[in-house]
C-alpha cells in the first residue's frame, strides 16, 4: 500500500480548481478530497455547517467498511458508494488507492448525474496525484534541527 | 502514515487506541477531550463516537487535536479507538489502516489477562494484515484500571505483556480519573516526533 503524497501550492491549487469545477457543474454543495486513513485533504464548497474534519473520517472508514465487505464475497472492483438521504445525499469515489473524492449534493440532482460529472473529475484528481508522487521525496519535512525538548509534553491538562 | 501538506503547512498524524473490551480506551479519549488545554476551541475538534445503544463501541471514537506549530507545520494529531469486542476484528483492521502510532490500553485486572494477551497478539496480527511492522510503529502500554482492586503487580503485566528486547514505555493509569492519561498522550506523541526527526517524515 504506497502512502498519499506531498502536496505543494500549486498541486492544492490544481485540485480546488478542479473539485470548484465540479461543484459547478454538478450542483454539489460540497466536494472533499480525503485520504482513506481518514485525513482530510482539500474541501470545497459547503456553508460551515458541517464539520468537514468528522465527516472524512466518518466516510473514509465507512467506505473501507464496504470495500471490505465487498470484498467477503469476491467482489474486486469496489469504486464508488452512495447513500441517498431526504434532503443531501453522499457520493464516494475511489480516486487511487489512497484518497477519495466525497460530494454531498440536494436530492433533487440525480446520482447518475454526480456520477457523469465525478467520474472524470476524480480521474484527473488521479493525474494530478500520479505528479505529486512522482514528485515526492524531495519535498520532505526536515525536522533534524527541531529542539526535541520543546516537544516532551505537547499537551497539558486543564488546571 | 503521516500526512504533510506543504501548501497548507499541516502535518497530520494518526493515533489508535488499542485494547480489550471495556479497557478504557474510549475513557481515555473522553478525559483528553474533557481536560486538554487548547489555545483555541478550534484546536479541539468533536468526540465523535459510533457506538452501540448500551455505549460500547462499534467502529471507532474519533477527535482531532491540534499541538502547537513545529517548525511553522500545524501538527494535527487524530485520535482513534477500536472497538474492543473480539468480534469487531474487521473493524479494528480497518481503524488501524495509516496509523502511526499505538497506545496499547490494559486493563490491570488479572481476570482480564488472558484478553489482554489475546488483544495484543490480534493487534500485531492485524498490523501484519496491512503490511506494518509491528517493531516500526511507536508503541506505549498503559496499564489502566488501577484504581479497581484484585489489580496484578506491574512487573507481572510487564512482563507477560511487555517481554521483548526493547521494551515499550509503560504508564499506569485510573483513565476515569484522568491518571495516567496525559502522561500516555505526551509519551505518544513524543515518540512519533522523534521518529519523525531520526527517519524524517518521508524517506
Amino acid at each position: 500500500m504506497g502512502q498519499f503524497p506531498q502536496l505543494n501550492q500549486e498541486d492544492v491549487d490544481h485540485v480546488d480548481a478542479l473539485l470548484r469545477e465540479l461543484l459547478e457543474r454538478s450542483e454539489a454543495s460540497l466536494a472533499l478530497l480525503v485520504e482513506k486513513a481518514g485525513y482530510l485533504i482539500h474541501e470545497a464548497g459547503g456553508t460551515g455547517q458541517v464539520d468537514t474534519t468528522t465527516f472524512a473520517t466518518l466516510g473514509s472508514n465507512a467506505y473501507n467498511a464496504v470495500q471490505f465487505m465487498a470484498s467477503l464475497v469476491g467482489e474486486s472492483n469496489f469504486a464508488s458508494m452512495y447513500q441517498q438521504g431526504e434532503n443531501f445525499s453522499t457520493l464516494m469515489l475511489n480516486v487511487d488507492e489512497n484518497s477519495l473524492l466525497v460530494l454531498v449534493f440536494p436530492t433533487h440532482v440525480t446520482v447518475g448525474s454526480m456520477k457523469y460529472f465525478a467520474a472524470p473529475a476524480a480521474r484527473a484528481l488521479n493525474e494530478r496525484i500520479q505528479i505529486a508522487a512522482a514528485r515526492d521525496g524531495a519535498l520532505s519535512l526536515d525536522l533534524s534541527d527541531l529542539d526535541a525538548t520543546n516537544v516532551q509534553s505537547l499537551f497539558q491538562r486543564k488546571e | 502514515m503521516a500526512i504533510i501538506n506543504q501548501a497548507t503547512k499541516e502535518l497530520q498524524v494518526k493515533i489508535v487506541y488499542y485494547g480489550p473490551a471495556k479497557s478504557g480506551k474510549t475513557t481515555n479519549l473522553e478525559q483528553v477531550h474533557a481536560n486538554v488545554q487548547v489555545p483555541n476551541q478550534d484546536a479541539k475538534g468533536k468526540l465523535t463516537s459510533l457506538a452501540t445503544s448500551s455505549d460500547r463501541t462499534l467502529f471507532f471514537d474519533f477527535f482531532p487535536l491540534e499541538a502547537v506549530a513545529i517548525k511553522g507545520f500545524k501538527t494535527k494529531f487524530a485520535l482513534f479507538t477500536v472497538p474492543g469486542q473480539v468480534i469487531y476484528n474487521a473493524t479494528r483492521q480497518i481503524v488501524l489502516r495509516g496509523v502511526d502510532g499505538i497506545v496499547f490500553v490494559a486493563d490491570s485486572r488479572y481476570e482480564k489477562m488472558e484478553e489482554n494477551i489475546e488483544t495484543f497478539q490480534h493487534l500485531q496480527d492485524n498490523l501484519k494484515s496491512l503490511n506494518i511492522n509491528f517493531e516500526d510503529i511507536p508503541c506505549v502500554m498503559q496499564y489502566n484500571k488501577r484504581d479497581l482492586p484484585d489489580v496484578a503487580p506491574v512487573e507481572y503485566l510487564e512482563y507477560v505483556l511487555n517481554n521483548r528486547e526493547t521494551q515499550m514505555p509503560s504508564f499506569e493509569a485510573a483513565a476515569s480519573k484522568t491518571e495516567g492519561v496525559f502522561e500516555t498522550l505526551n509519551m505518544i506523541t513524543r515518540m512519533l516526533l522523534n521518529k519523525f526527526l531520526n527517519d524524517g517524515v518521508r524517506k
